[in-house]
């Protein structure tokens, strides 16, 4: 009976010492293996490329001076993945905010506000609990002037004994004034690899 | 009696005063507008590196840099590029993380990167050879 516990015990510490070591990854000097899903290095270089080419292409820059205000709208997800767009949506909102050219509202969406405190927040209007002093004012909100708006596809081929992923995030910035596409911007990630690796 | 105390006490007080550390006030490091790992330097050439400030309709302007790379070889690299403000601190741009791409042997490769703020001034651009 000793006997077994003692060889059970060496079986699981030996496993337990094969196990890959968890260690942290620094995105600033990853050079880990490539997945046939779509990772965070990818979104980094799609939302890289469009904000740099809004931001280049004036696009975001307010004649008239002050920030525009983007509001952001549907990001379709035509993939075989589980993509939470906002992954990419964030990344480009925080970096048109750093720009200080552009600012998102939370308080509309198509689903929705993004922040239904905006409102919840108004209700306490007329409210004899609160000092209305500091109630937020009819007529504060302001109104988008700009709107994100995307697709992300993904298509799949075999080539020879390897399979090709192909993924195109294409974005949208319409001017809500005119419905006019301001700036468009399309970015394919193509991965060759193992048939056997899967990208859904 | 009173005198001669307060004087002391001033005298103490300017002394205590004069060792205090001055604060530390350094001019702005130059930097090397180009780092390249030797690495790559077998691989692949820098040719160009060009800067720019594009006018934006609201009165400020961007900088834009791009670099070229001719190839020796067929071969990858990585690169990125850090902003700094006039005082010589950090803009933060989207990422972090390096821009990986490849290049055939002849090829010349042109790279851009726009600054993520108006108030970027100066860059350095970095060339590694991925792992």
């Amino acid at each position: 009976m000793l006997k077994r516990a003692i060889v059970l015990t060496a079986g699981v510490l030996m496993l337990a010492g094969c196990a890959t070591q968890t260690r942290y990854v620094d995105p600033a000097a990853d050079d880990g293996p490539v997945a046939m899903t779509m990772d965070y290095r990818d979104f980094e270089k799609a939302a890289t490329e469009a904000v740099e080419d809004m931001v280049a292409s004036g696009a975001v820059s307010n004649p008239n001076g002050g920030r525009y205000i983007m509001v952001v709208s549907r990001v379709t997800n035509d993939t075989m993945q589980r993509i939470d767009t906002d992954q990419l949506t964030k990344k480009i909102r925080v970096a048109l905010l750093r720009s200080g050219k552009v600012v998102t509202t939370t308080a509309v969406g198509l689903n929705g506000a993004e922040d239904e405190m905006s409102m919840a927040a108004r209700e306490l209007r007329n409210s004899e609990e609160f000092d209305q002093s500091g109630v937020q004012k009819k007529g504060t909100l302001q109104a988008p002037d700009l709107s994100l708006s995307g697709k992300i596809l993904q298509r799949n081929h075999t080539v020879g004994k390897e399979q090709q992923v192909e993924y195109y995030i294409m974005l949208s910035l319409t001017d809500l004034a005119t419905g006019l596409a301001f700036w468009e911007g399309e970015t394919p990630i193509i991965k060759r690899g193992s048939n056997d690796s899967v990208s859904w | 009696m009173k005198l001669f105390s307060k004087t002391i006490g001033c005298a103490l007080l300017l002394l205590l005063a004069g060792c205090a550390s001055q604060p530390h006030t350094t001019g702005v490091i130059e930097r090397d507008s180009l780092q390249v790992d030797p690495d790559v330097l077998y691989s692949m050439t820098v040719t160009e590196l060009f800067e720019q400030r594009i006018r934006q309709p609201d009165g400020t302007s961007i900088l834009q840099v791009q670099f070229a790379v001719d190839a020796h070889s067929d071969a990858e690299l990585a690169w990125k590029v850090s902003w700094f403000d006039a005082n010589g601190m950090m803009v933060k741009g989207v990422a972090d993380g390096y821009r990986r791409a490849s290049v055939l042997l002849g090829q010349t490769r042109y790279f851009k990167a726009t600054a993520p703020h108006p108030r970027v001034t100066t860059y350095q651009l970095h060339i590694r050879e991925p792992q």
